[in-house]
């Protein structure tokens, strides 16, 4: 526990910092965007409570949009993200079943299990921010092109990230 | 009560979800100017639509009181007709007609409906059913068959909002009949049947009665329009000027249909000032 406590605290100031120094500059084709933070809410523990989730959620959201300057539409996307991913890790649960203690992370369950847990939760989070961003369900298709694009590059970046760093820490 | 916190306590979740994207949405809207206007924009459509259907409403039940109004005008405007010393043409004599009567009119009026007015605020304002399709513009003065009413500040498509009268931000330059006296008209932001004249030094002779019109210093209303009569008049402490309170005569509790005054030579006289830099001082 505690072990994954300092794991959550690392990835935070890790990837959040990363974030708003680094990707925020990073924009593919003008659609491809890297919101490369949410990696820090994916890979929180699986006994977390709800409202604990959805707490750090908003937290990391409003953080970010202090530097994106954008206050209150990353937290929004964030908590919606926290308010899901319980449902949605019952249902995609691995044959094996989740062990306490264990991070939800590619090493623990596989990269085919990963993705299916990261990119729905990953997709909901962009498309919220680019629909907020664009003020409603007006410019409905790029708000959504944007939140595809966006959602595999930044899975792309997630998935990179923990073959590079997470590899020898199970 | 005991049922009601259990409830709570087992969708926590949700409620929790709830507050916080409360708290976001109202981040988001104090904090981000595009999507604050768009949320402006949102709530005022929706609040407009109700608005004016229930204006529909009631404008049925005040129908009676409008045609009483509208045929007390139409007597007043025949009478000036057979009073004006226009004479019925004769086809014996000569008559000279001016080549364009567009080109003598000064001012021209829309008449619009009021679908949105308050009094009761500090700085009120009125929504009018017109905007820059049916010809209004910012700038225009607002009038009613009892007088002056305000003047637009902006307009969309199909609306406009007017600065009323009753708006302490509002000063109107004026007159006094009688004596040709000028001073402004302003609201003090108490009783929305009386506004203040200011300026009026205390030599000024001033008799409760006297009529407040507009004066021809302003581009926005024609000169003598009615604004209201002197209800009372004291010199203020310094002995300088007047404390003149003046009984508006529009009745802004009841406006239901006024006249926007479009000033056709506006234009003409506002770049006749700016090619005269240093003359003027507005």
């Amino acid at each position: 526990m505690t072990r994954n406590m300092i794991i959550g605290v690392t990835n935070f100031l890790v990837y959040v910092t990363l974030q708003v120094l680094v990707f925020q500059n990073l924009v593919v084709f003008d659609v491809g965007f890297v919101f490369v933070y949410i990696i820090f809410l994916l890979l929180l523990p699986m006994e977390l409570s709800f409202s604990g989730i959805m707490l750090l959620g908003f937290a990391t959201g409003t953080i970010v949009d202090v530097f994106y300057n954008t206050l209150g539409i990353h937290a929004s996307a964030c908590v919606l993200l926290a308010f899901v991913r319980p449902y949605w890790t019952r249902l995609v649960t691995p044959r094996s079943g989740y062990e306490v203690g264990v991070l939800p992370t590619l090493n623990s369950f596989g990269l085919g299990w990963f993705i299916t847990y990261a990119l729905p939760l990953i997709f909901i989070h962009h498309s919220t921010v680019f629909i907020i961003e664009a003020g409603g369900i007006n410019f409905l298709s790029m708000s959504l092109l944007k939140g595809l694009a966006s959602s595999i590059l930044s899975l792309v970046f997630i998935v990179a990230i923990q073959y590079l760093f997470f590899k020898n820490q199970r | 009560m005991r049922k009601l916190f259990q409830f709570l306590y087992r969708y926590r979740a949700f409620f929790i979800f709830l507050v916080l994207q409360a708290i976001c949405a109202w981040m988001i809207v104090a904090n981000n100017n595009y999507q604050r206007t768009v949320y402006l924009n949102t709530t005022s459509r929706i609040a407009g639509s109700v608005i004016e259907k229930a204006d529909n409403v009631s404008d049925f039940f005040s129908l009676r009181k409008v045609n009483e109004d509208l045929a007390e005008e139409n007597a007043r405007l025949r009478q000036l007709l057979l009073n004006s010393n226009v004479s019925i043409p004769d086809s014996t004599s000569f008559i000279t007609i001016p080549s364009d009567s567009l080109d003598s009119m000064e001012y021209i009026a829309h008449s619009a409906e009021v679908i949105r007015n308050t009094i009761r605020n500090t700085n009120n304002f009125i929504t009018l059913n017109k905007g820059s399709k049916d010809g209004l513009m910012a700038g225009m003065g607002v009038v009613n068959k009892d007088g002056v009413v305000g003047k637009i500040r902006s307009v969309s498509s199909r609306r406009a909002q007017v600065i009323s009268l009753l708006n302490t931000n509002n000063p109107i330059s004026s007159k006094l009949l009688r004596t040709n006296r000028l001073g402004t008209i302003q609201w003090d932001g108490s009783d929305p049947r009386t506004a203040k004249l200011l300026y009026v030094p205390v030599d000024v002779d001033i008799q409760v009665g006297d009529t407040v019109v507009t004066s021809s210093f302003n581009a926005i209303f024609p000169k003598n329009m009615m604004i209201g009569v002197v209800k009372s008049a004291k010199p203020d402490i310094h002995q300088r000027d007047y404390e003149i309170e003046v009984k508006l005569s529009v009745d802004f509790g009841a406006l239901s249909y006024v006249s926007a005054i479009e000033n056709r030579l506006k234009p003409e006289t506002d770049s006749l000032s700016v090619q005269n830099p240093g003359e003027t001082n507005d």
